[in-house]
């Protein structure tokens, strides 16, 4: 009868600690700063302008649909490139291409690599060891010039780009998520709540992830802007997938064109896609910057002393 | 040779309808120069043995059973053949008080009468002989022409011994002769009596709820429990290792054995009779089974002639460990070894502390106890099953342990109502409703708040002692039988700790749970303990009685942890004893 009683506080027991989650969530947001919102509303924007591209974009970004190197005018909102193709429209795509990268960069190898972290640190011994000395020796490689021999050794495309910033990505949060666990560990109630009989499902669901998860948010969030960074930068060394729409590649295209500081055409063609990145650079720093602000034990600690 | 012998003596007063037994089936022997001690709560039955064997109970009593004086049998004698013997046989000093006197008497009158009557002396012969009782007694003999109401109450006591002895009986029975006296009065009369014994050879009963002073007299000991015995032997065993739950708490509850020790009375009230066949002391014990439900315990011989009445053969052991040694590496690859080869036993329903200084070794003994740690080697049994590797903490009944920093063993996110729950939920225990209902229960019992917006609130926002109270509260939801608190108060000022610890004292009086109470604080641990186990380097190097290790340390190293208390600037400071 036992049995019966825990599969059905399972699921009620779930939902109800996400909606706790969901409060926290709003609650913290209610703490962020103006700079916070301006970025989280910012994310939105581009998030907005990545999921309905092709309603927005108004000319398909691949397509010809112009004179080379337009001004921006009525019919083309930024102008248009060398090949007559709209830039706006780019624009839009390209923060597909960088969300899409940076949060599937950001999700595998910040939870991925967490959720290494904290099972070596709940399971401890061998495996343990071994992870800490992968964790090392990923580290101390030096990331971009690697990057930068193996995308061009594996080739440029898309995937090859986000495997390789999941390799290099993963190891942070796992090293992190690590010593948060160890630290959780040691704490008695951990200790009490496994002389209760809790098995390992319930403590890492109700003890570990809670404690573990809000410092992996704000790693996930300066993940996704290092991936975007990175992968504007392979793009502009013309690593990337050359027949991507993205902003590190309009960027390389610009950029190769010659003498373009010499004309006019830096103005709609390279200012947009860089002022763009920047942008959401700048939201995704903004709202690491809060968040990390809001969860901090500390701060979390001293709050709770109130 | 035996005096005195009183056979399946039954004692049932009838009050319209209803019948109380009184006494239900006592049987013991008096031998000739001997004192026996009868002790037990009010309402146990004492004072109606002492008057059927004096042949005065009142008409509303129904007597069975067989007294025999030297081998006549008392109980069928007609009344006035048994007034040969009242008096001058057997007499009864009653306890103190003003009606037992006649108030219109002079007390020389009072003290003659019996003589009078009985022996046929005098009234010259007799006053003499009143005079010279007085002196014995230690009262000045002017005081013959007082009235009662004249006298002080240590005064009228020693009257009421002057009058049983005035006819030289051979049984004295001693009715709570001391009760309601001084200290000293009190040990006047207890040199006296002992003194009359020695000197004149009487066969004594001593009736008392004064365990001090009935174990500083009787060499036997019964314990009377609801109109039974439920324990009987020399009174030496008897106090300083009771083996009923009964005379355990009895002997807790008397200051003069633990000096130091808050008294804890037994819970719950004498009763009657539960209204079934079971044993009558169920409710109020600490160890009560199925068994004891079903049929009244006989009294069974556990040698040296001491016998006990209960279904369990007396307390029970609770936990027994066995060999236990566990050692820690240090970073530099040497081993420490925390616990060393400790054996422990702990029983039903005690307190036993375990004191010792920091690095010891307690803590790690008592997460070994709990389960928590697995030795290296050694056992620890539980109820007759290993506590390693089986579910002692997991299931109602079994064993909880509190630990020392209340920071640490609630998590600062849950909320109270989901720390105190979290046993239950782990283990499925009850619907929604009922783990609810528990959690209230569990925070009523350690005085918390069980309102909605307490239960809401986040363990984070709560104080160090609310904490541990919630700690405590999360312990008790198990109802645990047996607890472990592990230096709980450390982390607390004293204030807030002495309310934690006379909190904890009293759920485990209340609740009749065992308990170990781990602290470096001999003299906090004195409060509560009634054993105390003396740990050092990982090995325990002294155990006993509270009172016992505290006074009379037999370990250097006790002595010194003894010594090593300081005293208040206006006490003397102590030195080390070693």
């Amino acid at each position: 009868m036992f049995a019966d009683d825990e599969t059905r506080s399972t699921f009620p027991g779930l939902l109800s600690d996400l909606q706790a989650a969901l409060d926290r969530i709003r609650a913290g947001i209610a703490k962020f700063s103006i700079e916070g919102k301006i970025g989280l509303f910012g994310l939105c924007i581009f998030v907005v302008m990545a999921l309905f591209a092709p309603m927005i974009s108004g000319h398909p970004p691949d397509e010809i649909t112009g004179d080379s190197l337009e001004r921006p005018g009525a019919e083309h909102i930024l102008g248009t490139d060398e090949l007559g193709m709209d830039i706006w429209a780019q624009i839009c795509y390209g923060a597909r291409m960088s969300l899409l990268i940076g949060l599937v960069v950001a999700s595998v190898a910040g939870f991925g690599g967490g959720a290494i972290g904290i099972l070596a640190a709940y399971r401890g011994g061998l495996a343990d060891q071994i992870l800490m000395r992968v964790i090392d020796v990923t580290m101390a490689l030096p990331s971009l010039p690697l990057l930068i021999v193996i995308s061009a050794f594996m080739g440029p495309s898309i995937a090859n780009v986000i495997f390789i910033l999941i390799l290099f990505g993963w190891a942070r949060p796992a090293r992190i998520a690590r010593s948060q666990t160890l630290s959780v560990k040691t704490h008695a109630y951990i200790v009490a709540a496994r002389n209760y009989g809790a098995g390992s499902w319930y403590l890492l669901r109700r003890h570990i992830f809670p404690e573990v998860l809000p410092i992996l948010f704000v790693l996930v969030i300066g993940i996704t802007s290092h991936a975007i960074v990175a992968e504007a930068g392979l793009a502009f060394l013309g690593l990337g997938d050359p027949t991507s729409k993205s902003w590190g590649m309009m960027l390389n295209y610009a950029t190769s064109f010659r003498s373009i500081y010499f004309t006019p055409y830096w103005q709609w063609w390279l200012i947009p896609p860089l002022v763009a990145l920047i942008a959401l650079l700048l939201c995704l720093a903004f709202i690491g910057r809060d968040l990390e602000r809001v969860l901090d034990p500390k701060l979390r600690a001293r709050r709770g002393a109130e | 040779m035996t005096i005195l012998t009183i056979d399946d003596l039954r004692c049932h007063y009838s009050t319209d309808g209803s019948v109380v037994k009184a006494v239900d089936g006592i049987s013991f022997g008096l031998e000739e120069g001997e004192i026996v001690g009868l002790i037990g709560e009010s309402g146990s039955g004492k004072t109606t043995i002492a008057l059927s064997i004096m042949g005065l109970l009142p008409e509303s009593a129904r007597q069975s059973g067989e007294i025999s004086y030297r081998g006549i049998d008392l109980s069928a004698l007609p009344e006035d053949e048994m007034n040969t013997f009242r008096w001058t046989d057997i007499a009864i000093v009653f306890q103190n008080s003003l009606e037992v006197l006649n108030p219109v008497m002079r007390i020389g009158v009072q003290v003659c009468e019996p003589m009078i009557r009985r022996k046929g002396m005098g009234s010259g012969e007799a006053e003499a002989r009143c005079a010279e009782l007085f002196e014995m007694v230690g009262l000045d003999p002017i005081w013959m022409d007082a009235y009662p109401h004249q006298l002080s109450g240590g005064m009228r006591q020693r009257v009421l011994l002057a009058m049983a002895l005035s006819c030289d009986p051979k049984v004295l029975i001693l009715d709570e002769v001391t009760s309601a006296l001084d200290a000293f009065t009190r040990k006047e009369i207890r040199d006296l009596l002992l003194d009359l014994q020695r000197t004149r050879g009487y066969s004594m009963i001593t009736i008392s709820h004064d365990i001090a002073f009935v174990s500083s007299m009787a060499s036997r000991m019964m314990v009377l429990y609801a109109g039974r015995v439920v324990e009987v032997g020399p009174t030496r065993d008897v106090i300083t290792a009771p083996r009923h739950p009964y005379t355990r708490g009895l002997v807790n509850s008397t200051p003069d054995i633990f000096v130091y020790k808050d008294m804890w009375g037994i819970p719950g009230d004498a009763s009657g009779g539960n209204g079934d066949a079971g044993c009558l002391f169920r409710a109020r014990c600490t160890q009560a089974i199925d068994d004891c439900r079903r049929s009244l315990p006989e009294l069974t011989a556990c040698g040296n002639g001491w016998k006990v009445a209960c279904h369990r053969g007396g307390i029970a052991g609770l936990m027994t460990a066995r060999g236990l040694t566990f050692s820690y590496t240090l970073p530099d690859r040497r081993s420490l070894v925390a616990v060393d080869g400790v054996d422990l036993e702990v029983q039903e329903g005690e307190v036993l502390a375990i004191v010792g200084q920091t690095g010891s070794g307690k803590s790690t003994l008592a997460h070994i106890l709990a389960g928590v740690l697995h030795p290296e080697r050694g056992e620890v049994h539980f109820m007759n099953g290993a506590v390693h590797g089986g579910k002692a903490g997991h299931r109602f009944g079994g064993i909880q342990i509190v630990f020392q920093d209340p920071f640490s063993s609630i998590s600062n996110r849950f909320t109270v109502l989901d720390a105190v729950r979290e046993p239950l939920d782990i283990n499925g225990i009850g619907d929604r409703n009922e783990r609810l209902d528990m959690v209230r229960d569990a925070l009523d019992l350690v005085r918390l708040p069980s309102s909605d917006l307490f239960l809401a609130k986040y363990c984070g926002e709560l104080s160090g002692g609310q904490r541990q109270r919630v700690a405590l509260a999360r312990a008790m939801v198990m109802r645990p039988k047996l607890l472990i608190a592990d230096e709980i108060t450390s982390a607390l000022d004293v204030s807030t700790a002495a309310n934690v610890l006379r909190l904890l004292k009293g759920l485990q009086n209340r609740r009749g749970f065992a308990m170990i109470y781990i602290s470096h604080d001999l003299t906090l641990t004195l409060k509560i303990a009634d054993r105390i186990a003396v740990m050092n380097a990982g090995k325990i190097v002294e155990v006993g009685n509270a009172h016992d290790v505290m006074l009379t340390p037999n370990d250097d190293y006790t002595r010194r942890l003894v010594g090593s208390r300081i005293g208040l600037c206006c006490h003397e400071h102590h030195t080390e004893v070693a």
